[in-house]
């Protein structure tokens, strides 16, 4: 037991750095991932996250710098361009909002990809890195980015819980009482874009979605109020990145990878095991069915 | 890339042309065909609103490719592919699985079953080129596809799939269309809609799995959903959108194929995805229903 779960903290800093890097990164997605998953956008993340590497190599073209900020100036920029697209071509009659995110993620992250693999072989993008993190090897400058963008994004969703909240659940409400929603949703947008940039050293553009999106719904399954559901998903994925770090550990594989099949696992659990899951309902209905039983097997009794 | 366009690229160019080597055909023919095979089925995917689904059920087919390789031991391709079918039918139904239950969101079914498969597949893939056996090379051009890899027989596997997959579609054309367009109405008819929901995820697991090794997983659902999307600018019947769908597919998996080889680094699949992207932008632009014809009409309405 010593050696599994205390002895890697003495092998060095870099254990430190990628519980660090992981439990930050896991945190504020988990918190973006529940807004989306109430607006029924779960799979705008999906596209959000991919496009976020065109935008790093857009940065990096048009200012040749691999710094922080730029790199989330430019992921920001192209994933509000996504998103507005997205939502122009859903808009028409002949395109579904479903077809109009598998289109223009996949075309952007196409670009991405071969502008990667073809202009800028001195930015030291490493596909492989980008796409699924290691956090074991996580950079200084992904260290600083993730310790300015966790705090911000939770600060900024507790500043404007009310508004989040009310647009979420209500638009229509949220509204007619002043809440300027269009100003929110591109917020949320661009928050997302954000995380995911900062989170790309440590779990990777394809997994970061995974950790937006399994934390709220096994959140979803547990909680029934709002508050609760957040900090639920919160735990969900600090469980899945600690656990996920020291499964990569142990068996020698990819981190992203190891965290998010633990969130995976932990949603099978709560999906069976929940008080609204499968297993739940099924007893309930068992439960039910042998209350009823004996009445129903007496006559319908006569009215009047 | 220095010069976009060298005599070294029109050398390629005459040298692609000249078919001398075999791999070049094969590369060209296998492009053509999953530009084909995606775009016929896809197209049910569109008009059903399950467009992402292809990409959840792309993204599967990694785990079933890395269990069949550790399973197997070697890069046997026919374990390989039957390994990735198995997964992919799986994610499919567990997609369907968890969207029926309630305390669920359809979106985040997709969501999930997408990362949580995908964070399987790269566990294991990390795992498996983290062991001494080194067997393993090129497993990872499954990521993003590489058409110039396709061995005779697999070319043999893809016509065939090919083949049954088209004509599959036109025998049961009838039943398609009515259960697509007016499920109720078809199974009053007695059109067994839940037969041809499920013959449907298995088309579109067997187009999947038999194109990956062309476009890679990760860009798979781009095929499927952008030429039949393309097509839907430009007619209203269901023939047609078939048709022109696996034409522009065509014509994109041809002209992505010629890309990447003229341009050393360009992977196949995102060459293929932004060609699709272009002729969707054409479409979208000046097709019959597009957007320019929009402001025509209204111009005309308004005229009068």
């Amino acid at each position: 037991m010593y050696d599994l779960l205390i002895e890697p903290w003495s092998w060095g800093a870099w254990m430190w750095r990628a519980m660090l890097a992981s439990v930050l990164a896991a945190i504020p997605l988990a918190v973006l991932g529940v807004f989306l998953y109430l607006r029924r956008m779960s799979l705008i993340a999906d596209a959000l996250s991919h496009v976020a590497l065109l935008g790093i190599v857009v940065a990096f073209l048009v200012t040749g710098s691999m710094e922080g900020p730029v790199m989330l100036a430019g992921a920001a920029a192209v994933g509000l361009v996504a998103a507005i697209s997205i939502e122009a071509l859903a808009r028409r009659p002949n395109v579904r909002s479903d077809a109009a995110i598998g289109i223009v993620f996949t075309v952007l992250f196409a670009a991405g990809i071969i502008l990667i693999s073809t202009s800028v072989h001195d930015a030291h993008i490493d596909t492989q890195c980008v796409l699924f993190g290691n956090p074991l090897a996580i950079s200084n400058r992904a260290l600083w980015m993730l310790g300015g963008v966790a705090p911000a994004v939770v600060l900024g969703v507790i500043i404007f819980y009310r508004w989040l909240s009310v647009s979420s659940f209500d638009p229509i409400l949220a509204a007619s009482i002043g809440i300027p929603v269009t100003l929110v949703h591109y917020g949320l947008m661009t928050a997302v874009s954000l995380t995911t940039v900062a989170s790309f050293e440590s779990v990777g553009s394809i997994l970061a979605i995974a950790l937006m999106i399994v934390p709220a719904a096994t959140a979803h399954l547990l909680a029934n109020r709002l508050s609760t559901m957040l900090m639920v998903a919160v735990a969900h994925a600090v469980l899945s990145a600690v656990l996920g770090v020291y499964v990569s550990i142990w068996i020698n594989a990819s981190t992203a990878g190891a965290i998010v099949v633990v969130g995976g696992a932990l949603y099978a659990l709560a999906f069976l095991f929940a008080p609204h899951g499968v297993l739940g309902r099924m007893i309930r209905r068992r439960a039910h069915r042998a209350q009823t039983r004996p009445e129903s097997s007496t006559p319908p009794q006569q009215i009047g | 890339m220095q010069g976009f366009f060298t005599s070294e690229t029109f050398a390629r160019a005459v040298e692609f042309f000249s078919f001398q080597y075999s791999f070049t055909v094969y590369a060209l023919l296998a492009s053509i065909l999953v530009g084909a095979v995606c775009a016929v089925v896809g197209a049910f995917l569109v008009l059903r609103g399950m467009s992402l689904l292809g990409d959840a059920v792309g993204h599967a087919t990694l785990p079933g490719v890395c269990a069949a390789f550790v399973i197997v031991g070697a890069k046997e391709m026919g374990a390989l592919m039957i390994g990735a079918l198995v997964s992919a039918f799986i994610a499919a139904l567990l997609v369907g699985a968890i969207s029926d239950k309630p305390r669920t969101r359809p979106d985040a079914a997709i969501g999930i079953i997408l990362s949580v498969f995908f964070g399987i597949g790269i566990l294991m893939l990390s795992y498996i080129q983290n062991s001494p056996t080194a067997a393993q090379a090129g497993l990872d051009s499954f990521l993003f596809g590489n058409a110039a890899a396709v061995s005779r027989e697999q070319l043999y596997l893809l016509a065939g799939v090919s083949v049954v997959l088209i004509s599959g579609v036109a025998i049961f054309f009838r039943y398609l269309a009515v259960a697509t367009f007016d499920p109720v109405f078809a199974r009053s008819i007695g059109i067994p809609t839940r037969v041809v929901h499920y013959g449907l995820l298995g088309a579109l697991s067997l187009a999947v799995v038999v194109s990956v090794q062309a476009v890679g997983v990760v860009l798979v659902a781009a095929m499927l959903i952008i030429p039949p999307s393309s097509a839907l600018f430009l007619t209203k019947r269901l023939p047609g959108v078939l048709l022109i769908g696996a034409l522009l597919g065509v014509l994109s998996g041809a002209l992505g194929a010629f890309a990447s080889y003229l341009w050393e680094g360009v992977a196949t699949g995102p060459a293929m995805v932004l060609c699709a992207g272009f002729f969707f932008g054409v479409a979208l632009l000046f097709g019959p229903r597009g957007m320019f014809k929009d402001r025509g009409g209204r111009r005309v309405r308004l005229a009068d």
